[in-house]
């Protein structure tokens, strides 16, 4: 079935079955694996993406619900203007593996779109769905308020 | 089947100069977000005086790198940093002199005084942050299936009938696979391969109850003990015990398997790409030379990847369907099929004399075999199964016993494999003989114990987290506990927490000091500190692998929480002091085991409740206060 999805700002056209997941898709169809699968339940985040600003779960939404949002990945973050809050998680070294950092950017983006300076709860609540068993949650949090000083 | 040798470590498999000036670095150790290849690459870019961002570094790979046994105990900076530091003075200097790089590497070089690059602090986070950075199941070769397993609802359970017909005419679905005792369905998306896998219609034969025995392992037999304890004037009797819990790594298994008549290659997250080579070569009926393992990082596993399950499971599959596999374990399949850390039950009395000096121990520790190697064996398990199980105090009566029994649940290696349960038992205790002789407790563990670096590092986290001044009582408490791990890192540790009337424990700040020795990478040592905070407190707090009969019933993360950004500390405080002229230790596991025996002392000091079997959850609490 095809479908066409807006995904860091270029419309792309995907054949693929009815029910695939827009995590699927996104990294098997359209080759961006920044989206990770870690429970495919919504529960850990590690697959979020924006679907018009908002940190979704990209394995709980089929490609046909997907197609009414325009979607940014993690690939698409710098030429969405959000490269700063990239570059505050390298400055900070909030990462270990790095499986669950993409989550984590997404959910700091969303949450600094909606709040330029936010308190440090607020960046521990915007981040709480985003599971990291490294334990870099600190620095994460430090990175966003970095982030957010950043882009003033 | 290449075994490792006592020969000196040969330069010319350790560095290389390429043409456009650039250094290649080679080590067995693997990456799996520890920050060795930073570490690595800013040793040997000190040593021959380039940018750190002229060293590559290839880590693991079994068709470049010199043979490894496998990254674990925290010793890749010690093994390999050093070898690597002592190959780069070797290389700096020939390189002076005009002559190739080859010849032996010495083992008696010099620390030299140059300063290490700070930056950058991780040579990986560019590309993680950006989306190019590549894990196992980001993978994809030409021709690539993806694979699902048929999982047998008791392990050690066995195919007898398999019913296919309905999988099989499913769209997508390439082939089934039986192969012995492997069930699976290779299609070409993910999604068709998990919905086919579970059209197959399987009749499964129960395995025989496993008639393995405890085994009982001596590692200290003072004689006296019995008698010295009975004459002792404080004496402490007590039970601790941890449950099953799951190494719970963010990304489920993966491997990527592509195997020919000729050979194989195999993407996979491990911790022994050597092992896994012999084994898949044994697997897949090749010689060992024709098999190639390359290590890509499977996110963080903490142990669960000295084991290769899903690498044997794809190349298997990718054998009789005769085109390249991903296999991703779902994250139902990770918290059951995946091996557990063992539980435990540890006995402990203790007595001290009328001055609080120790008089006796004794020590049964009951749990099941750690590490990855199945069986046990009893000249390993003090090292193992009985890590950290010797206190680290002076103590003229000794005796300790371990038990390794069998176990419903597979188990395996979890981040300092013994060490966390032994350690949460003996600083408990430590702490409830200074209450019970109404001291500070960290008067006590100074008074029975002459290591000077075990002083230097309870003497600092007492003095940064202001230890003698500490507020006490108000439903607030701090805890102390410490811990000189397996092979020479020193740590102390200061935990702060509030309970609240439900008997929620919160954590709020956390103090560390640390002695690795000499510090390579001072940020790399923090990062690994923190994170295994955060994680024990997580374990210590919440987990509990739920199973019955040796059946897992948990099976996302609604069931498993673990520590989440609301349940961080609010603030850690890592204080390194290794000497410059102490040899690097490793910092991987030892700052996460003083962490469950810190919370417990500290909810202590908070409201006067004593938990001793883990998680110390609010009903625990609560029961404990009544």
């Amino acid at each position: 079935m095809k479908h066409r999805l807006d995904v860091n700002g270029v419309s792309r056209e995907i054949d693929v079955p009815r029910e695939t997941s827009l995590l699927e898709a996104l990294r098997d169809d359209l080759g961006l694996v920044a989206a990770r699968y870690g429970c495919g339940r919504g529960q850990c985040g590690a697959c979020f993406v924006l679907a018009d600003g908002r940190a979704v779960a990209s394995c709980l939404i089929t490609v046909g619900q997907a197609t009414v949002y325009r979607i940014v990945t993690v690939e698409g973050l710098a030429s969405a203007g959000w490269d700063a809050v990239q570059r505050a998680f390298v400055e900070e070294d909030a990462m270990q593996c790095g499986y669950c950092t993409s989550g984590m950017l997404i959910s700091a983006t969303a949450l600094l779109a909606q709040q330029p300076s936010p308190t440090d709860d607020e960046i521990r609540d915007a981040l709480d769905p985003n599971l990291c068993r490294c334990g870099v949650q600190l620095r994460a949090i430090r990175a966003v308020r970095r982030a957010a000083e950043a882009r003033g | 089947m290449i075994t490792p040798t006592s020969e000196p470590p040969r330069l010319e498999e350790r560095i290389r100069l390429e043409p456009d000036g650039r250094v290649t670095v080679f080590s067995g150790k693997v990456e799996f977000g520890q920050g060795i290849r930073t570490a690595f690459a800013k040793i040997v870019a000190a040593e021959l005086g380039v940018p750190v961002d002229r060293v590559i570094v290839v880590l693991g790979d079994t068709a470049q790198v010199p043979f490894d046994r496998g990254t674990f105990g925290s010793r890749s900076i010690a093994q390999d940093g050093e070898i690597l530091r002592r190959a780069a003075t070797l290389a700096r200097r020939l390189i002076a002199e005009g002559r190739p790089l080859e010849g032996s590497i010495p083992d008696d070089v010099p620390v030299s005084a140059t300063r290490l690059a700070d930056e950058p602090r991780r040579m990986e986070a560019a590309d993680i942050v950006t989306g190019r950075a590549r894990f196992v199941a980001d993978v994809r070769l030409e021709q690539m299936l993806r694979g699902a397993i048929a999982r047998a609802p008791v392990r050690g359970a066995r195919p007898a009938t398999v019913g296919d017909r309905t999988a099989r005419a499913m769209a997508g679905v390439v082939a089934v696979v039986r192969d012995r005792d492997l069930v699976g369905v290779v299609a070409e998306r993910q999604a068709q391969a998990t919905t086919a896998v579970q059209a197959l219609e399987i009749d499964w034969t129960m395995p025989p109850a496993p008639d393995d025995d405890a085994v009982s392992i001596p590692i200290a037999e003072d004689a006296g003990v019995e008698t010295a304890l009975a004459e002792s004037p404080t004496r402490i009797a007590a039970t601790y015990a941890m449950p099953y819990i799951s190494n719970a790594p963010i990304g489920p298994s993966a491997a990527v398997a592509d195997v020919r008549a000729e050979g194989a290659t195999v993407y996979a997250g491990t911790q022994r790409p050597f092992g896994l080579r012999d084994e898949l070569a044994a697997t897949l009926g090749l010689p060992v030379g024709a098999v190639r393992v390359i290590p890509l990082m499977p996110s963080g596993t903490y142990g669960r990847n000295s084991l290769g399950d899903a690498a044997l499971e794809a190349a298997r599959l990718a054998k009789a369907c005769g085109r390249p596999v991903l296999l991703q374990w779902s994250r139902e399949e990770e918290f059951a099929q995946g091996p557990a850390r063992p539980a435990c039950v540890l006995d402990i009395e203790a007595g001290t004399d009328a001055d609080g000096r120790f008089s006796a121990w004794r020590y049964d520790e009951h749990t099941n075999a750690h590490g990855y190697g199945g069986s046990l064996d009893p000249r390993q398990a003090p090292f193992t199964s009985g890590r950290n199980a010797v206190p680290p105090y002076v103590v003229p009566h000794l005796a300790v016993t371990l038990h390794v029994e069998p176990s419903q649940l597979r188990t395996a290696s979890f981040r300092s494999l013994a060490a966390a349960e032994n350690v949460f038992a003996i600083e408990s205790l430590v702490d409830e003989i200074a209450d019970a002789r109404r001291e500070d407790p960290l008067d006590l563990r100074l008074r029975n114990t002459h290591d000077p670096r075990l002083r230097a590092v309870l003497e600092a986290v007492a003095e940064r987290s202001g230890w003698r001044d500490r507020p006490r009582g108000e439903s607030r408490g701090f805890g102390l506990a410490c811990s000189l791990y397996a092979h020479g890192t020193y740590i102390a540790q200061v935990a702060e927490v509030t309970v609240a009337s439900n008997g929620r424990v919160r954590l709020g700040r956390f103090w560390c000091a640390v002695d690795p020795g000499r510090v390579i990478d001072a940020n790399g040592v923090r990062n690994q500190c923190e994170g295994a905070i955060v994680q024990s407190a997580s374990w210590t707090l919440l987990e509990e692998l739920k199973q019955r009969d040796g059946h897992v019933a948990t099976t996302g993360w609604d069931t498993y929480p673990i520590a989440k950004f609301r349940d961080a500390p609010t603030d850690i405080d890592i204080y390194l002091m290794g000497a410059a002229g102490e040899p690097p230790t490793g910092v991987g596991e030892p700052p996460g085991v003083p962490v469950a025996a810190a919370i417990a002392n500290a909810v202590f000091a908070a409201c006067g409740v004593r938990v001793r079997e883990l998680p110390i959850t609010p009903d625990r609490v609560r029961a404990a206060r009544r």
